[in-house]
């Protein structure tokens, strides 16, 4: 019969539909106004009692401390006088895949998860860590050091507990190819790795980490701000100019020789490698291989025009973040777990297991993390090192082609044309059109979005410019605004930067802006 | 051009033959972009006057119908167990049940929401008493979008069989008229396994190729019309909403979205991504024949043990065999390290990194390498034509004194091309999407400095695919732009595939082959 | 003239040697470079005294310490979604497969050709965004992370009627007049499958087996998202690819090499077993489209 096809089609449909989509209500949610409210009052110190119970939670962390941090998580459980208990799987989610997996669906993620610092802003933008309170954030203010407070922190708040303070790197030598005396300058390692038929391994061809080395190392700046929400409005980048040649001058020295490899990982020392440039994470692997001829320093120095740079070099950490939880219980437990796992006790049984470096104060002064040969090394080389603030996710794309860039220039200007081109691209960024410069919007907390979205406005007149029609609740706010920054907006009394604009009754509007020389006057006209 | 006929193209000699052959197929091109026009336009045409003979139709039923077959426009199957059809009737009522019921507890919120993609976004709150931060989820824009497409699938489903029941009614009343006997349900299940077998065969796979093929395809070509990406993800931080077709007009026009050149990059990375699809084509084709033709000649020894060594780049997963190579290529890797003990190089060679010439030398190590991965396929595939060949052909032309070239290129090849004509279509479309083998190898390095502005690292071997899958994991998850690169690489695709179909002499008629 | 002709003879002869020592020399070199990853595999995996990447291939010290290490680490676990999805998958997609496939080659009716059409241009879409979706919908239903096995399957079951070309072109090659002959006398459609075409069909249909079966054993992309994380959930390619990554690959690349000679093993030894009728799979049907 004709029909059967059709049937079946659409009952294996229904089934599908009802098995998905059925259980979802819509939420109805009261409009939010502007987001997050800083409390007024300091909070009521909570005794912890209403904390019990028992919660099931997934943790991601690094491979290399899954063991360690199901452990740590057993000693939470048995030592905290609330009645907490977690009952936790521990999953080895590396840290780089751990943000981008937590960006594709932040609800099916980690409850907490670990992940390195350049990740940061990226996260908070993408809705997925959850803000400390404002108890724990003095407790870690305090008791981390400042750079990694600084790492960990948006717009003044705090977004992330410090793990560590190790993610910088430095250079492992080979003790019996390189003599101690060329230690200081590149030149002469390059010549002792070229004497000796081995490479000098830096990663400047895919890691723009690495690259930024040289830079910082005559100077050069790359600061970036952001909004509170996490995402970059404006940037300060020193890399295309005299000092940025002279870097990228010095990194050619390297670049070019027979003897370069572009590479961080530790094992190379097992294949032709007499330097490699890395981090703490590859001490285990460089030590198995040299033995006691390793050797761990501070990078060297390079001389362009009689004059000598040391290599500077980035100083961040690695971080813990709590997904954003729906239940103010359960989000209070998770956080007082993660600031005991990120705490004195949790950093120091983490540097005697994988021998991360602390961030904690107290830790960094113990005797046993002063000694260890790579925690001394990156010490000394933290003198030259930039605190790694927030950076654009884009930049790590734009600033590695540096490498490849300056590898191909066969004389000063393709090096010029290298850091034009850097340029060209950061600035592109955040530029806009002149059109989109001069273009209206309306912005608030409004349809839904967070003072996050720009409403285009049309030309409805001379000086008058209108919205669509935008749904209204009584209640919201919101402002008009030029070139979707805040240099030219306009509120309620008609000067530039008043007050925001107050939303009297629910309903269809469209939101008419009439500019007359400073003054513009803000209409809701009720459709 | 001058055409020929078979009489003046026979006289021909070969160059000219082999010229003109060339030039039909060029001059073919404009006119089967032509037909295909004209296609659509006749398609669109033959929906409209279908749709109106419909609203005829199902009027005149209406007009002429019975009261249990008015009746069932409004309760579907009614007139079909009226008369007895039970089984039929009963479908056509539970499947309207379910509809109803569906679209009344959820199928309609889903639809009232899809033209905004929701109204309420997240936002946090504070708990002074626990110190502690909870988010209060509003609306879901994917959700919207996922269970809107779903809904509108099921509403025209719902038509579909509206129709049908409609249809029946006029069926069964005709017949009653002219007092033939209906369908008895005992018959209507009779025929699923016989004259109607095909639907009961097709069924379940086309349930399937719906739900997860087409309507994954169709949300996907509207996120291109949306802002969906890592901070609109439409849920966790906020909503996302329709942008009509602003994101088209970042990636076709020269100066995009904040200066960067969008359409350049694109030209770019189409461009190796045809020659990338030719020569993975071409050389896997021509020389899998060759080893084809060498295992197969008379008096070659263990052609078994030649093949199954060949075949194991089959057998074993892709992501160990290049995954492992593409670190055996490395630059301190084992082969740099073995040609150096050799003394033939004094250098390591940077296979995957160096960029000279765009990036020729890792271009070249990922069209030798698919070798490696490609011909054994052609292998077994040629095998099984060349033993195909009447053998007498070989022997009469050997007679008439034809050397092995000749024999190859006026039997084997010819009969190679006829046969394997659509396939080297498809495998070259493959090709253009052939993930696996660059990312596994290169994952698209080395970087491509000129288009570093461009969303998710472009890289001198990246090829749409692999572009498209790196602007969704990088920085800033630009789903929106992802989908517009998909939306492009299928039109790419699907122009070529027309133009060679409507070109290539076998594939017209399938009914040639049985 | 009996001197010459035996010349000739030998003129040939000494060619057809020539030219057969030179098409030897050229497979045995082949074979070599085929084999030498393989076999550089197989050796780095029996390595003990090092776990990271080195410039050199025989090792030093050999012993099963990478086997053990595979043993006592999630790759068990792995291993055994891997083998129940290529299980479950070979049976169920070759059911569909073949279902689809023998109606397009047999039947013809109304919307025959507009369903091949529509299915052509659907190929033609690059399948890697809609993972994604397909992700979300499974996450909906509950078929991810943990139960990423069944969510699999599913996903991989569901689309495979797209992938009836081969199989068709293979049924195309069977006579209808079979068909024909044995509806005269009397039986139904679904017997004429059962009883007579599917015993003709058995190469396409261990070849339909044969490739679904080992399909699931090399999907990352897909498997990653589905997983999301949770080691329970994975496939052996998905957990295998993250011991190359930078933070694990120093610990973790011999053990990546032993994994590899454990996965490659079954699916090897079937697939050398089965070549005969993979052979006349590709041949009867691929290239028919």
């Amino acid at each position: 019969m004709k029909k059967a096809l059709a049937m079946l089609l659409a009952l294996a449909m229904v089934f599908a539909l009802a098995a998905c989509g059925g259980s979802t209500a819509p939420a109805e949610q009261p409009a939010a106004d502007k987001p997050a409210e800083q409390p007024a009052e300091q909070p009521a110190a909570s005794t912890g009692g209403e904390l019990a119970g028992t919660y099931d939670i997934t943790v991601w962390c690094a491979d290399a401390i899954v063991d360690l941090t199901k452990k740590q998580i057993e000693d939470f459980n048995a030592s905290n006088e609330d009645g907490i208990v977690f009952n936790a799987t521990v999953e080895a989610v590396g840290e780089g895949d751990a943000a981008t997996q937590m960006i594709t669906d932040v609800e099916a993620g980690g409850d907490i998860f670990c992940f390195a610092q350049d990740q940061f802003a990226r996260l908070v933008q993408a809705g997925a860590l959850s803000k400390l309170g404002v108890q724990a954030s003095q407790t870690v203010s305090e008791a981390n050091d400042a750079g990694v407070v600084a790492a960990a922190s948006i717009g003044g708040e705090l977004y992330a507990y410090p793990l560590t303070s190790d993610n910088g790197y430095f250079m492992y030598y080979d003790k019996s190819v390189i003599p101690e005396e060329d230690l200081d300058s590149l030149e002469k390692l390059v010549a002792d790795c070229e004497a000796a038929g081995k490479y000098f391994a830096m990663e400047t061809d895919t890691s723009a980490w690495y690259i930024a080395s040289f830079f910082f190392g005559t100077g050069c700046v790359s600061e970036w701000e952001t909004d509170a929400d996490g995402a970059f409005v404006s940037v300060k980048d020193t890399f295309n100019s005299p000092e940025g040649l002279v870097a990228v001058k010095g990194m050619k020295k390297l670049v070019d020789s027979d003897y370069y490899l572009s590479s961080s990982d530790g094992a190379g020392f097992d294949s032709g490698c007499a330097i490699v440039v890395t981090g703490t994470w590859a001490y285990e692997t460089v030590k198995g291989i040299l033995g006691d001829n390793l050797g761990a320093t501070d990078l060297p120095s390079f001389e362009v025009d009689g004059k000598e740079y040391h290599m500077g070099s980035f100083n961040g950490c690695k971080l813990m973040g709590v997904k954003p939880q729906t239940d103010a219980v359960k989000a209070a437990a998770l956080h007082r777990l993660a600031q005991y796992l990120s705490g004195e006790k949790g950093q120091m049984e983490r540097f005697n297991a994988v021998a991360w470096g602390p961030s904690n104060l107290v830790d960094q002064a113990d005797p046993a993390v002063q000694a260890n040969p790579a925690l001394a090394a990156l010490l000394q080389q933290n003198q030259y090192s930039v605190p790694q603030g927030q950076i654009h996710g884009s930049w790590w794309d734009i600033a590695k082609v540096i490498g490849t860039d300056v590898e191909n220039a066969t004389d000063e200007a393709g090096l010029q044309a290298a850091l034009d081109n850097y340029y060209a691209s950061i600035s592109a960024l955040f530029n806009m059109s002149e059109e989109e410069k001069t273009a209206w919007s309306v912005i608030g907390g409004i349809c839904g979005t967070s003072w996050d979205t720009d409403f285009p406005m049309t030309a409805a007149g001379d000086n008058v410019f209108e919205s669509e029609v935008l749904e209204l609740k009584a209640g919201e706010e919101l402002k008009v605004r030029q070139g979707a920054s805040w240099d030219v907006n306009y509120g309620a009394d008609g000067t530039i930067g008043g007050p925001n604009v107050v939303v009297d009754a629910d309903g269809s509007y469209i939101v008419r802006l009439t500019i007359d020389g400073e003054v513009g006057t803000i209409e809701l006209i009720a459709q | 051009m001058k055409r020929y006929s078979d009489l003046e193209f026979l006289k021909l000699s070969k160059g000219q033959k082999f010229l003109y052959k060339l030039q039909s197929f060029f001059a073919a091109i404009p006119r089967a972009i032509g037909r295909f026009f004209l296609a659509i336009g006749r398609l669109f045409k033959n929906i409209g006057l279908g749709i109106g003979r419909e609203f005829a139709d199902i009027f005149n039923t209406f007009k002429e119908g019975d009261w249990k077959t008015r009746v069932s426009f409004l309760v579907m199957g009614f007139g079909s167990m009226a008369r007895g059809q039970v089984l039929r009737g009963l479908m056509f009522l539970l499947f309207e049940a379910v509809f109803i019921f569906y679209m009344v507890t959820a199928g309609g919120y889903w639809m009232s929401m899809l033209p905004s993609l929701g109204k309420i976004g997240p936002h946090q709150e504070y708990n002074a008493v626990l110190d502690a931060y909870t988010t209060a989820y509003g609306d879901n824009s994917f959700k919207i979008l996922l269970y809107g497409v779903l809904t509108m699938f099921f509403i025209v489903a719902f038509i579909y069989t509206w129709r049908l029941n409609v249809k029946q009614n006029k069926i069964a009343q005709e017949y009653l008229r002219s007092g033939r006997r209906l369908k008895s349900s005992g018959d209507d299940l009779r025929s699923l396994v016989d004259e109607q077998f095909y639907k009961t065969l097709l069924a379940l796979p086309l349930t399937g190729i719906l739900v997860f093929t087409v309507m994954p395809i169709v949300f996907m070509i509207l996120v291109a019309f949306t802002n969906y990406d890592g901070s609109h993800d439409g849920y966790n931080n906020a909503l996302f909403g329709w942008q009509g077709l602003a994101n088209f007009r970042t990636m076709l026009t020269w100066t995009g979205g904040g200066g960067v050149n969008y359409s350049a990059t694109f030209g770019e990375i189409l461009t190796w991504t045809l020659i990338w699809a030719f020569f993975a084509t071409f050389t896997n084709y021509f020389l899998g024949m060759f080893v084809a033709m060498m295992i197969n000649k008379k008096g070659i020894r263990l052609k078994k043990l030649w093949r199954t060594i060949l075949v194991l780049t089959i057998a074993i997963p892709q992501f160990i065999s290049l995954l492992y190579v593409s670190k055996m290529f490395a630059k301190n890797g084992i082969v740099n390290g073995l040609l150096l003990n050799l003394g033939w190089i004094s250098k390591a060679i940077d296979f995957w990194g160096s960029t000279a010439h765009n990036g020729l030398l890792p271009r070249v190590m990922v069209i030798v390498i698919n070798i490696w991965i490609g011909i054994p396929y052609l292998m077994l595939i040629a095998t099984g034509i060349l033993m195909n060949i009447p053998a007498d052909l070989y022997e009469s032309s050997r007679i008439d004194g034809a050397n092995a070239w000749q024999q190859y290129t006026k039997i084997t090849l010819p009969y190679m091309l006829f046969i394997t004509g659509p396939y080297l279509l498809t495998s070259f479309t493959g090709n253009m999407n052939n993930f696996n083998v660059i990312y596994l190898l290169t994952g698209g390095a080395p970087t491509n400095a000129a288009a570093s502005g461009a969303a998710g690292s472009v890289g001198y071997t990246d090829l749409l695919v692999t572009w498209l899958f790196k602007i969704t994991t990088g920085a800033e998850a630009q789903y929106y732009l992802a989908s517009v690169v998909g939306i492009l690489v299928f039109l790419v695709v699907a122009v070529i595939s027309l133009v060679v179909y409507n070109v290539l002499p076998s594939i017209k008629n399938e009914e040639d082959f049985q | 003239m009996n001197e010459t002709l035996e010349k000739r003879h030998m003129g040939l002869k000494a060619s057809r040697t020539i030219s057969n020592t030179l098409i030897y020399i050229i497979l045995i070199v082949m074979s070599v470079v085929w084999l030498i990853p393989f076999i550089c595999i197989v050796l780095q995996s029996f390595r003990v005294e090092s776990t990271w990447q080195v410039g050199y291939v025989v090792p030093q010290q050999w012993g099963w310490d990478n086997y053990k290490a595979l043993w006592n680490s999630d790759f068990k676990r792995w291993y055994l979604n891997t083998f129940i999805i290529a299980l479950v998958v070979a049976v169920l997609q070759t059911v569909i497969v073949l279902c689809m496939s023998y109606t397009l080659s047999r039947f013809r009716f109304k919307l025959r050709d507009g369903l091949m059409r529509f299915m052509l241009i659907l190929g033609m879409f690059p399948g890697m965004l809609t993972m994604i979706i397909l992700y979300r919908v499974l996450k909906d239903l509950g078929l991810t992370q943990a139960n990423a096995v069944p969510g699999l399957i599913l996903v991989y079951v569901a689309s495979s009627g797209m992938g009836y070309y081969v199989s068709k072109g293979f049924f195309d090659t069977i006579p209808k007049s079979l068909d024909e002959a044995a509806r005269i006398d009397g039986a139904t459609r679904a017997q004429v499958l059962t009883k007579i075409i599917l015993p003709l069909a058995k190469p396409i249909v261990i070849y339909t087996i044969l490739t679904a079966f080992m399909g699931p054993w090399g999907d990352f992309v897909f498997a990653r998202y589905v997983s999301f994380g949770t080691s329970a959930g994975m496939n052996v390619a998905v957990g295998m690819y993250s011991w190359l990554q930078l933070d694990q690959i120093g610990q973790k690349y011999t053990m990546f090499c032993a994994g590899g000679v454990i996965v490659a093993i079954p699916v090897t030894i079937l697939f050398m077993c089965l070549q005969k009728y993979y052979v006349e799979g590709v041949t009867g049907g691929a290239v028919k489209g």
